[in-house]
């Protein structure tokens, strides 16, 4: 994973919600905490192409967010906030295969790879189930499913446990820790990133701290205080 | 999140999307061709036969038809006032038979094969080199999916106005609905965009 933001800013109307931020990512989970507001969900949103620098660039892997959208997308998913909103069609393995439809795939592999991705996640007897029936656990799962049965090389999550009980939180978490990809991981529970390589700070849409997460929360309760 | 489509394995079930869809259009043709009330009676006791056999029940049945059964009752009113009897009743057993007819062919047909057939059959547009076959698909499949949710967030904005004592009034029910609807579509297209579903532009 090679991430980086070169003076890259945010703006929305007219507003900076990001200033001009420099700095490169290539550790494997990445922790992104902050205030409501602070410019974290901007800055995820930024990798992934569905926010472009109003100045600077971004780049992923090499490649350009505001020139090669399309392979940018392909290299980092992005599960939101509300995993309904991820889920696009009503049968879950036809919203999984619908990722997979700009590929030209046999319709033997298309199947054999939605049914792998869905046993991955232990979610495999939800097959033919409609979206609205699942609980927030499985919605989750099916939106990581979603995602990852197209193979991106570096996942960002927004707040992946945030509307979850404690069950599937702790459900959607062990499967957090259990993925083999890079991961970026926005989220106010700190117990989530407590153990990844490097966690960033955001507060005011600037990055008020970086590094180990010991260090970072510490400074964000001494911001929250 | 609700689906028009129901599962099942029905002789309708198992035909292959293509074949009823053309046959929806040749039929639905067929019914402004004729002027009959009572062939037109006749189509729409087929289609309700059809109808009967997804086995919804009266009540599945009505809350899915309510609004658009209601919709058919004004169209004869005013027929009725400004044309003859026959000509409502016209106008009423059409419409009953082209709703039934399109309803049955909804509810035997994922969105997923809708998507496919839809796509395949606009592909020959793509020569104009203004539309994307991928996209109309994507578009009538979002629109399938979202038809139901739309109609809960109606009932959902109506029971808040009971909870809180208020009577619901055009306007009060239009503007949030309105606002929520378009956000909804906001989030559910950077979701596309997210996922890649759209492929190169």
């Amino acid at each position: 994973m090679d991430i980086r933001f070169e003076q890259a800013e945010a703006r929305f109307e007219g507003r900076t919600v990001l200033h001009p931020l420099t700095l490169s990512l290539c550790e494997r989970r990445i922790g992104v905490i902050g205030l409501n507001g602070s410019g974290k969900t901007t800055f995820a949103r930024m990798i992934n192409g569905l926010v472009l620098p109003a100045a600077g660039r971004v780049t992923v892997n090499g490649f350009e967010t505001s020139k090669d959208g399309d392979q940018v997308r392909a290299l980092a998913g992005f599960i939101f906030q509300n995993p309904q909103n991820q889920i696009v069609l009503p049968i879950l393995k036809e919203d999984i295969a619908l990722g997979l439809s700009t590929r030209n795939l046999p319709k033997a592999e298309k199947e054999a790879a939605v049914s792998g991705i869905l046993a991955r996640f232990g979610i495999g007897h939800l097959t033919d189930r409609r979206v609205h029936e699942l609980s927030g656990g499985e919605l989750q799962l099916a939106a990581l499913a979603s995602v990852l049965v197209t193979k991106p090389d570096i996942l960002i999550m927004d707040e992946p446990t945030n509307q979850l009980d404690l069950r599937n939180r702790a459900l959607v978490e062990r499967t957090i820790h259990n993925l083999d990809e890079n991961i970026i991981v926005i989220s106010h529970d700190l117990d989530l990133i407590a153990g990844f390589d490097r966690v960033l700070l955001f507060h005011e849409g600037r990055l008020a701290a970086d590094g180990l997460p010991a260090e970072t929360m510490t400074r964000y309760r001494e911001i929250a205080a | 999140m609700k689906s028009l489509h129901v599962e099942g394995d029905t002789f309708l079930h198992r035909l292959p999307p293509g074949v009823k869809l053309a046959a929806l259009a040749a039929v639905s043709l067929l019914l402004f061709l004729l002027h009959s009330p009572l062939l037109l009676a006749v189509a729409a006791i087929t289609a309700l036969v059809f109808y009967a056999m997804l086995r919804l029940g009266w009540h599945n049945s009505w809350q899915r038809m309510r609004m658009i059964l209601l919709t058919i009752i004004l169209i004869c009113a005013f027929t009725l006032v400004i044309n003859s009897p026959m000509d409502a009743a016209a106008v009423f057993f059409r419409l009953v038979a082209l709703t039934l007819f399109a309803a049955t062919i909804t509810a035997t047909t994922s969105t997923g094969d809708f998507i496919e057939i839809v796509t395949k059959a606009a592909r020959p547009l793509e020569k104009t080199g203004l539309v994307r076959a991928s996209d109309i698909g994507l578009a009538i499949g979002l629109v399938i999916r979202f038809v139901p949710e739309v109609l809960g967030r109606y009932q959902a904005i109506r029971d808040a106005h009971h909870a809180r004592g208020l009577k619901p009034k055009a306007l009060t029910l239009a503007v949030p609905l309105i606002i929520l609807t378009l956000r909804n579509a906001d989030e559910i297209a950077a979701a596309i965009d997210a996922r890649g579903i759209r492929g190169q532009k």
